[in-house]
């Protein structure tokens, strides 16, 4: 087992489950916009390192364009009062074909050093090029393309004279930092309020909307900020690679509030990367043992469901009455 | 005594360590994919090597794909990386042990090799493209006539986009007007094939997971509409079209267990080439019933060098 690798996987899920846990937890406007921003923060992260940007640069415009996205769910949902998880998926289907226009197709691999690159095809002589009189028209390509475009590479790669750990770790440890000021000063309190009362904000004399729109904007931010880092992370980016996401980060989220419980802001914030972490923890022990009581991969996306609905459920008296099997009578 | 059995645990233990162990990672269960799996595994147990294997798939999710390359990293010795994003994940996170890719289309632009043949560093593996220029040439030798070329695909799918460009590198040279009929799951790509199959003349499937997938109904639309098919894909071929000139993917298998192979016997990566599978592998499929329907003249020279022929004179 790699641990550092489950570790670094871990904090970059964990980005993502902090968003998840703004838009769910401090605004509660279930959200489900990062399956689509999640992989848009990645591409637009790898466009701009094709175009040389630093990654830094790279990284924070595709954050800031996955929150983009976030503003528009929020608009939908105000402007056309429409349930925020209906509008959310709209956005979400959207982002699926402006992903594959933003990567110009379906999946982008991250820059690399070796830049020759030779266009593939198929030059082998099959047994009916004879008969259909095309044996000399195949064009025998050998030529190299050196791109002398410059380029950015990833963060990730090695000798690149970061330590990816500690790189992913200060990334985390950042919006972590940041999120909670954030939630302390004026602004921040109000927006936790709307999420305890929608209504009870509009007596202060605040507009609703505009605390609805700015959570969903850092919601999803941090959402394109974690794609970003996996792209860099895993060299590539691919329009199917958000599926599920959000699903995934809620079960960290309540993983993580199994451990903390509800004290207060520091600790709540701590949730979602404690929990993302001990997810992927989890995962790679069921991959690496989970043979051995039957278990498969293809199982994991159920036991995730189930846990989300077992945790849900315990805080629902009924349901304990109903698992404890006593009648009310 | 019990200290007996430890020491006779480890003994053991030590008498029965295996050879090499390779680590299989595939993006999803599906049966092309399946037989590719298969296929290495056939391949290195008929040639008597010493080893053992792991099978993880990633179910879809490119978080898992990186996960069970971070396991395989310390757990195995060698990786077998089946379609693109799975090769994209062991490529990335392993630099220090031999990552053989599979069924990769276009390892170019996946950024995996930066060209065919040998390659510096340690990823190496065979591309299951497909001879489109043959298959254009063909379809243009027995549909003289046709004007409009359908092509299927799924536009999430990075293979499938790559041979669509290489289609319409090609066919327009002989004459076609390629028509793209795409879809991001089987019941759009019907509604798209529905709505535009009064223009298709002939249509051209290859090795994309959706067609596959749904090649039950797709068969049954071109049947109803009287669009004659050719398929770059042998299981494709059988399902739906009059000719099929592709190669079965228990082949492709074959073709990286022999790459396994040569890693085993101590051959560095960077001394094994990256290929395409060869055209020794691509088999003839001719379909007479389809044939007879559609009115299509199949000329004796392609029934003599065809390897499966369905239906009767």
């Amino acid at each position: 087992m790699d641990l550092v690798g489950i570790l670094e996987q871990g904090l970059i899920a964990s980005l993502v489950a902090m968003g998840v846990f703004i838009s769910f937890r401090v605004i509660d406007l279930p959200d489900l916009t990062p399956d689509g921003s999640y992989v848009l923060g990645g591409a637009v992260t790898v466009a701009f390192m094709y175009a040389g940007l630093p990654w830094i640069i790279c990284m924070l415009l595709g954050g800031l364009m996955a929150g983009f996205f976030g503003i528009i769910t929020a608009l939908i949902h105000n402007k056309l009062k429409v349930n925020s998880l209906l509008a959310s998926i709209l956005v979400m289907t959207m982002l699926y074909s402006i992903n594959i226009r933003v990567m110009n197709g379906p999946n982008v691999s991250v820059p690399k050093e070796i830049t020759a690159q030779q266009e593939a095809q198929y030059t082998e002589k099959t047994k009916l090029d004879d008969i259909l009189g095309m044996s000399s028209l195949k064009e025998n390509q050998s030529n190299l393309q050196i791109n002398e475009t410059k380029k950015t590479l990833s963060p990730f790669r090695e000798n690149s004279g970061y330590n990816s750990t500690i790189l992913i770790g200060s990334v985390v440890f950042v919006s972590a930092l940041l999120t909670i000021i954030f939630l302390r000063t004026e602004l921040g309190i109000a927006l936790r309020g709307y999420g305890g009362n929608k209504a009870g904000i509009k007596n202060l004399g605040m507009n609703p909307e505009i605390m609805s729109i700015i959570g969903l904007l850092l919601g999803n931010f941090f959402a394109g900020l974690s794609g970003s880092l996996f792209s860099m992370y895993g060299g590539f980016s691919d329009v199917n690679m958000g599926q599920g996401i959000v699903v995934i980060s809620l079960a960290a989220v309540i993983l993580g509030e199994i451990i903390f419980g509800k004290l207060n802001l520091f600790y709540n914030m701590l949730c979602p990367i404690i929990g993302a972490v001990i997810y992927q923890f989890l995962l790679a022990l069921a991959m690496r043992y989970g043979y051995i009581i039957g278990f498969q991969s293809s199982d994991m996306k159920l036991i995730t469901a189930l846990f989300i609905i077992l945790v849900i459920g315990l805080r629902r008296v009924e349901f304990k009455k109903w698992l404890s099997l006593k009648t009310s009578e | 005594m019990k200290k007996v059995l430890t020491t006779l645990f480890i003994v053991f233990l030590f008498t029965f360590t295996f050879g090499v162990k390779i680590g299989i990672t595939q993006i999803v269960e599906h049966p092309a994919l399946n037989k590719i799996y298969q296929g290495v595994i056939d391949y290195l147990e008929e040639s008597g090597v010493d080893f053992e294997y792991e099978h993880q798939s990633a179910q879809g999710s490119f978080q898992n794909a990186i996960t069970i390359a971070n396991k395989f990293k310390t757990d195995v010795d060698i990786i077998v990386a089946i379609a693109t994003p799975s090769a994209q994940a062991a490529a990335t996170e392993i630099k220090d042990k031999p990552v053989v890719f599979s069924a990769v289309t276009d390892p170019i632009s996946a950024g995996l090799i930066p060209k065919f043949g040998k390659n510096p560093g340690n990823v190496v593996g065979v591309s299951d493209m497909v001879p489109v220029e043959t298959h254009v040439n063909l379809m243009r030798t027995i549909f003289p006539d046709a004007k409009n070329l359908a092509i299927l695909y799924n536009t999430g799918e990075a293979n499938s986009v790559f041979l669509a460009d290489q289609t319409k590198k090609f066919a327009p040279q002989l004459g076609f007007n390629v028509i793209e009929i795409t879809g991001t799951n089987a019941n759009e790509l019907v509604t798209s094939l529905n709505a535009q199959a009064n223009r298709i003349d002939v249509a051209y499937l290859y090795t994309d997971n959706l067609v596959a997938s749904s090649a039950e109904i797709l068969g049954q639309v071109f049947e109803k509409n009287k669009i004659p098919v050719v398929a770059g894909d042998i299981d494709i071929a059988r399902k739906t079209s009059v000719l099929g000139f592709g190669f079965d993917y228990y082949q492709v298998g074959i073709e990286t267990g022999k790459i396994v192979l040569d890693l085993i016997n101590g051959i560095k990566p960077n001394e094994i080439e990256s290929r395409i599978v060869g055209a020794d592998a691509l088999t003839f499929y001719i379909n007479l019933d389809r044939a007879q329907t559609l009115d299509v003249n199949i000329p004796q020279q392609f029934l003599d060098i065809a390897d499966e022929i369905e239906g009767i004179l």
